[in-house]
């Protein structure tokens, strides 16, 4: 959810600037839609929809997730040009390179997962399971990751409302997400001729 | 009732349907290639 966020920040800062350019906000636009209808859905019940993501084997599961952020990469390689989504193709590619070394899930440290959670939650967890079925994550020791520094390792500080753990290639898909959607509220630049004086 | 529902249709323009389905498929996009956790879906 809170990749989301990066949308709705986008978006009020975007009608922002475009009310205080006096600009018509262009939304950007996608080519090959359909990747990404077709690379979410199988992610959607696998992951988000709790009355199918239970008879997803984890083995079917990991499969998804690798396919489905493959079809997603192609479609952003796809539309390069637009603003912003350079960052989501590094961020994208670092979930995914992170995730395939390490099985088809992405880690999370034990140890971060021990600091992260109230104690009743994490003693419950398995070394080298899932989290849960609905979501990405399997719990591994830091030296059993391979590129933990591409793991979901960082945390909001204790007292943030809201507590997660996220990546660093989330931290640029959401920076990609955020300048897609503000710099297509930016006026275009004028084109300035050539003066031949 | 009708009157309304036909001032609603007038006023959506081909921009406002291209900026839903924008947003629509930019969620889709975010969500399918990142992959945070939130102490919600933990143990569920």
């Amino acid at each position: 959810m809170i990749l989301l966020s990066a949308i709705v920040a986008g978006m009020v800062v975007g009608l922002l600037v475009s009310w205080r350019t006096k600009t018509t906000w262009q939304p950007p636009s996608f080519k090959y839609g359909w990747l990404v209808v077709a690379g979410f859905i199988p992610q959607f019940l696998a992951f988000f929809l709790p009355a199918t993501r239970s008879f997803f084997p984890d083995w079917l599961a990991a499969a998804s997730l690798v396919g489905t952020q493959v079809i997603l990469l192609a479609f952003c390689l796809l539309n390069r040009r637009l603003p912003g989504i350079l960052l989501i193709i590094i961020g994208l590619g670092l979930n995914l390179i992170v995730i395939l070394a390490n099985g088809g899930f992405m880690p999370l440290p034990l140890e971060t997962a021990a600091n992260w959670l109230p104690n009743e939650i994490f003693n419950q967890l398995e070394s080298g399971r899932r989290i849960g079925s609905g979501s990405k994550d399997v719990l591994l020791p830091m030296n059993k990751i391979i590129l933990p520094w591409l793991a979901d390792r960082f945390y909001p500080p204790k007292g943030f409302p809201y507590q997660f753990v996220f990546s660093l290639g989330d931290v640029l898909i959401a920076a990609g997400t955020f300048w897609l959607l503000v710099k297509s509220a930016l006026p275009a630049k004028p084109i300035v001729e050539e003066s031949h004086a | 009732m009708k009157n309304s529902l036909n001032m609603f249709a007038t006023r959506i323009n081909p921009t406002h349907v291209k900026f839903v389905f924008m947003l629509v498929m930019l969620a889709m996009l975010v969500l399918g290639a990142g992959a945070p956790t939130d102490n919600g879906s933990v143990g569920h």
